[in-house]
């Protein structure tokens, strides 16, 4: 074996396990010398530098060792595989509107807080800068997570294929789960999980997202908000926990649970925004700044939003589910 | 025929001689082969094949329990012989039965279909 050949084989056989590689070296060895010495068999001339010369040409043949090595193995040559993409178009289209939002919010507030002369232009830098951040970690966190489950379970469908016994298959066998009841209970899943996160609200302590400096640790909600305005924010929440539950439950978005989940998250936006503009709902301590009127609007309008986008999403799946 | 044609026509071509040279593999492998033996037999037999699609698809066959290897250090250079196993065979003979009628059901179609 020439030295460039060695050359070659060791670029095929690196990347491969290792019990496997003496046994496709000497293969790929004897393969290369077969194919040598079948040209040079055709060839009257076998002086060193022509045997060197065929000798680079079926290298050349057999093309780069990397994509040999690639069908040598059998492992998947893909991060996120078929089975496992429309999860995480689906973790993306949800998981980073919802991140983006909360970061814009958290840091317009923060930095309203605790500057007491913020520029519009310091503010826009800030807040853009820590947005495009958290939305970068949350891509790779999402990307990682689906990735590293899609590698575990190995191809996914290729692999339950081989595991099933061929010819066995049934009716009984038919996963009658189809993938429309599915998304609408991973929705119907993630919508309690925000229910539960928006219902602990009044009592998370600022300490929480490291601005306990601002007021003592105390909570982000004023303590002498009138207990009826919790009890109407808690009373709302368990109206759209419950709509959550019957669609997890019955996995189907009817047009009248849609309907009437999109009125509730109406009338609780309308709530939130009286509350909002007739009292201080933040504690005092974080909005004593001269900005506290421009915060009060700027959660105002998030809410707004996040409100609209989510009829928005209702409609346009309503609608692709009728098609 | 236009680029696009050309372009469609090739991936075609690809998909098609991937299932084919499979099949054509086990049809060979009745008699043992080595692989420049075997990529030799498949081009004289009019089935063009890459030899670094061919090398690794042997191995792949012989996992699946479909081809049995050894390594014969007899001869000149050791080479490494693929025969078709018991089920490798039922295979085969089970491709070739789909291939004829394949065939036939093309055949079958393209008369039909021609004015």
């Amino acid at each position: 074996m020439s030295a460039l050949t060695e050359i070659y084989v060791n670029n095929v056989t690196r990347h491969l396990p290792e019990e496997s590689r003496p046994d496709i070296a000497a293969e790929i060895t004897a393969t290369i010398d077969d194919m040598v010495y079948a040209r040079l068999g055709e060839d009257a001339d076998s002086s060193p530098d022509h045997t060197a010369t065929v000798e680079r040409e079926v290298l050349e043949e057999l093309g780069d060792p990397v994509a040999l090595s690639r069908e040598y193995s059998n492992s998947p040559q893909h991060f996120i595989g078929p089975k496992s993409y429309p999860l995480f178009l689906w973790s993306l289209r949800w998981i980073l509107p919802a991140v983006g939002l909360l970061a814009i919010l958290t840091n317009v507030v923060v930095t309203l807080a605790t500057s007491p002369d913020v520029q519009i232009g310091e503010l826009i830098g800030k807040t853009v800068g820590s947005t495009v951040t958290a939305l970068l970690t949350a891509f790779a966190v999402i990307t990682i997570i689906i990735g590293l489950g899609d590698r575990s379970s190995d191809g996914g469908a290729a692999e339950t294929m081989r595991k099933r016994k061929s010819g066995t298959w049934t009716i009984d066998d038919l996963d009658r789960r189809d993938s429309h009841s599915r998304q609408i209970r991973a929705e119907a899943g993630l919508g309690l999980v925000f229910i539960v996160a928006l219902a602990a609200i009044p009592f998370i302590p600022t300490t929480l997202l490291y601005v306990g400096h601002l007021n003592n640790g105390e909570t982000f909600i004023n303590p002498d908000l009138g207990v009826g305005w919790l009890v109407g924010y808690w009373a709302f929440l368990a109206l759209m926990a419950a709509v959550e539950i019957i669609k997890f439950t019955t996995a189907s978005a009817k047009p009248a649970v849609a309907l009437i989940g999109g009125i509730v998250d109406v009338a609780m936006a309308v709530f939130l925004t009286i509350a909002l503009l007739t009292q201080p709902v933040l504690h005092l301590e974080l909005t004593n700044t001269a900005n506290a009127d421009i915060q009060q609007i700027i959660t105002v309008i998030a809410i707004w939003t996040i409100v609209i986008w989510d009829q928005v999403s209702t409609w346009r799946i309503y609608r692709r589910n009728r098609r | 025929m236009n680029e696009e044609a050309v372009k469609a026509l090739a991936t075609h071509e690809q998909e098609l001689r991937r299932g084919t040279v499979v099949f054509a593999s086990l049809v060979a492998c009745r008699r043992p082969q080595y692989g420049y033996s075997l990529l030799t037999t498949l081009t004289e037999a009019g089935i063009a094949t890459e030899a670094n699609t061919l090398y690794p698809l042997l191995r792949r066959l012989e996992k699946q329990g479909l081809l049995t290897s050894v390594w014969n250090t007899e001869q000149a250079r050791p080479r490494k012989y693929y025969t078709l196993t018991d089920s490798g065979a039922e295979v085969a003979a089970a491709l070739h039965s789909h291939w004829l009628e394949l065939d036939s059901s093309i055949t079958k179609l393209w008369k039909d279909g021609t004015p």
